[in-house]
């Protein structure tokens, strides 16, 4: 197990090789994605309670709760969805293009081994966050009475120095292990979809660029995104 | 017998004649032209008790000289107090001469008529009654405007009306406040003489510092004797009924930058203007720029106006807001309003500048990844 993970993270082209000439089965990715899943909720839960501090006078402990529960959900739900469903999803219909053939589930089990790089990435990005969130001072509301002053303590917490850090270092481990996974993902649209090198590198580069230049420009704007790291 | 006749005749007639002559004697005729012209009193009307002067003028209307032996005044129920003019004197044709008897009212309230009694040398007597009125109707007094209720440390102002009900003036009138605990503004007012029938209005400003009971005594003479009369009205504290009711409504309290942001709405509330309110944050609180403290200024009834103050606190979890504002009078006042604060959020201030650890580790995660691409594709 140890030696095919390595291969799957430094010999990519061998490792999807020898996948695609096996049975399709999506136990692996699926834990794999589970486990993403499982820490991006737990790095939300704890960004959550930034959150919760903030409403917590105002609405009371419950809804401290139930922002930390909301958050944790949608992350784990919006780790699976995006990073292995709808990625997925794209790098088939993007394939077709390229006449590329090969069963969605062959396509979903590749696309689930290449986010290993972004399962590490969400652990270091959750000990970031462990490390970052004690120091955000976020503003404290007493009511909810006044729109304004909620946007006002929401700016106030988003300018905060220590969180616009996170944001900005979360995102920037975020990009680097999704390269990561991109360069899997290459190798595994080449052997799922049946695509030359060139074609499967487009195939998976043009998605993942977009959806680096926005998460960039959201990380610039101070908005941060549920799920992911 | 002719001679007895006529001699008998003439006795006859002298003795008729005698009387007439007597009837025509010159002293009495002239003491008939003395006459009272004047009367005064002081007081004009007594009360109960009091003592006066009657002064009585005679003038002598004749042209003869009039002797008179005594000058006197009597009555069953006032008390002369003075002695009798015993010294014979004479008033000359066309003269006037006065005659003053202390008296003392000792007697309930009615009209009395002490008698004049004027004792002429040979000539019998005059006679004159003087009218003496004995009234005890106090001066009166009317509790104008007052407040409701007072408050300790607060001014408000007292309106009376002092009315004269009596038929003479009564002078030197002078109303004086007094009360334990309590601050008046004047004094006292000097009213001086206040005219039969008539009223004068005095206004006092009132600062009670406790309950109390406030009197106002007006001193006043009837003629010489002192007099007094007073009423008294509670003091007792409580809340006006139309005082301006500052109301502290949609409070925000936010942590941001190492201090509470506390933010609302004061309300007036009240029927009074509110002036010059000033918030601040009292208690543990520890007030810092830029809002240590808010200026509202003017708040007139059922208006409103926001306000932002700026503080710091410990470990608390409520924060007393002082609302203090002065009425018209320029009365200050005092509320207090609890404001929950929420915890400050924990942690350590973040220095600037990211760390070094987490430097290293988003080059060394880029180093190794760059490798592993870059090893992934030579054996590709």
């Amino acid at each position: 197990m140890a030696l095919q993970i390595g291969d799957l993270l430094f010999r990519p082209d061998a490792f999807f090789r020898r996948l695609v000439a096996e049975p399709e089965s999506l136990n692996i990715p699926a834990l794999i994605v589970i486990a993403g899943g499982l820490i991006a909720a737990a790095a939300a839960y704890i960004i959550s309670g930034t959150y919760a501090k903030m409403f917590e006078a105002a609405a009371g402990a419950g809804m401290a709760t139930f922002i930390g529960l909301f958050g944790a959900i949608s992350a784990f739900i919006g780790f699976v969805l995006i990073w292995w469903i709808i990625f997925a999803g794209v790098f088939t219909v993007i394939s077709m293009v390229f006449k590329g053939s090969g069963s969605f589930k062959r396509t979903l089990q590749c696309t689930g081994y290449g986010l290993l790089p972004v399962v590490i990435g969400s652990v270091i990005s959750l000990l970031v966050a462990l490390y970052y969130v004690p120091m955000i001072q976020a503003p404290v509301l007493t009511s909810f009475s006044d729109p304004a002053a909620i946007q006002k303590a929401m700016e106030g917490m988003l300018q905060d120095p220590a969180f616009r850090e996170f944001t900005l270092i979360s995102t920037a481990i975020s990009v680097i292990f999704l390269a990561w996974s991109a360069n899997l993902w290459i190798f595994g649209m080449q052997h799922a979809r049946s695509l030359p090198l060139r074609q499967a590198a487009v195939t998976v580069l043009v998605p993942v660029i977009i959806y680096i230049v926005y998460v960039l420009f959201m990380a610039m704007n101070g908005i941060r995104l549920l799920g992911g790291s | 017998m002719r001679g007895v006749v006529p001699a008998l005749c003439v006795a006859v007639a002298l003795v008729l004649l005698m009387p007439a002559a007597a009837a025509q004697d010159p002293g009495a005729d002239a003491a008939a032209q003395v006459t009272v012209t004047s009367i005064s009193l002081e007081p004009g009307i007594f009360f109960e008790g009091d003592t006066g002067i009657i002064t009585i003028e005679i003038t002598n209307n004749g042209f003869e000289s009039v002797a008179i032996r005594r000058a006197t005044m009597y009555d069953a129920d006032i008390s002369v107090l003075s002695s009798s003019y015993d010294t014979t004197t004479t008033i000359g044709a066309g003269n006037s001469m006065q005659f003053s008897f202390t008296v003392k009212a000792d007697v309930p309230p009615g009209i009395y008529y002490p008698k004049f009694s004027l004792d002429f040398r040979n000539a019998g007597y005059l006679r004159y009654p003087v009218q003496i009125r004995v009234e005890n109707d106090p001066l009166e007094i009317s509790i104008l405007d007052k407040p409701d209720t007072f408050g300790a440390g607060r001014k408000d102002r007292v309106d009376i009306l002092i009315g004269n009900p009596r038929d003479n003036p009564a002078s030197g009138v002078v109303v004086h406040v007094s009360g334990e605990g309590i601050d008046a503004t004047p004094s006292s007012y000097f009213i001086g003489t206040l005219n039969a029938d008539r009223s004068q209005r005095v206004s006092f400003n009132i600062t009670p510092e406790k309950p109390s009971v406030l009197e106002f005594r007006v001193d006043y003479k009837n003629g010489v004797n002192p007099h007094a009369t007073s009423v008294t009205i509670p003091v007792g504290f409580g809340v006006s009924k139309t005082e301006a009711n500052p109301l502290l409504s949609n409070i925000l309290v936010e942590y941001q930058d190492r201090k509470y942001v506390l933010t609302g709405d004061i309300y007036n509330a009240g029927l009074e203007v509110a002036n010059s309110v000033v918030l601040t944050a009292g208690g543990g609180a520890v007030p810092v720029d830029p809002y240590q403290s808010y200026v509202v200024g003017s708040l007139e009834p059922d208006d409103f106006s926001s306000f932002e103050l700026t503080f710091t606190a410990g470990n608390i979890t409520t924060v007393p807001v002082v609302v203090s504002y002065r009425d018209v009078d320029g009365n200050p006042f005092e509320k207090t309003y609890p404001v929950s604060i929420p915890a400050q959020t924990s942690g350590s201030a973040k220095e600037p500048g990211i760390a070094l650890p987490i430097i290293g580790v988003v080059i060394a995660s880029a180093a190794v990844i760059g490798g592993a691409i870059w090893y992934s594709w030579k054996k590709k």
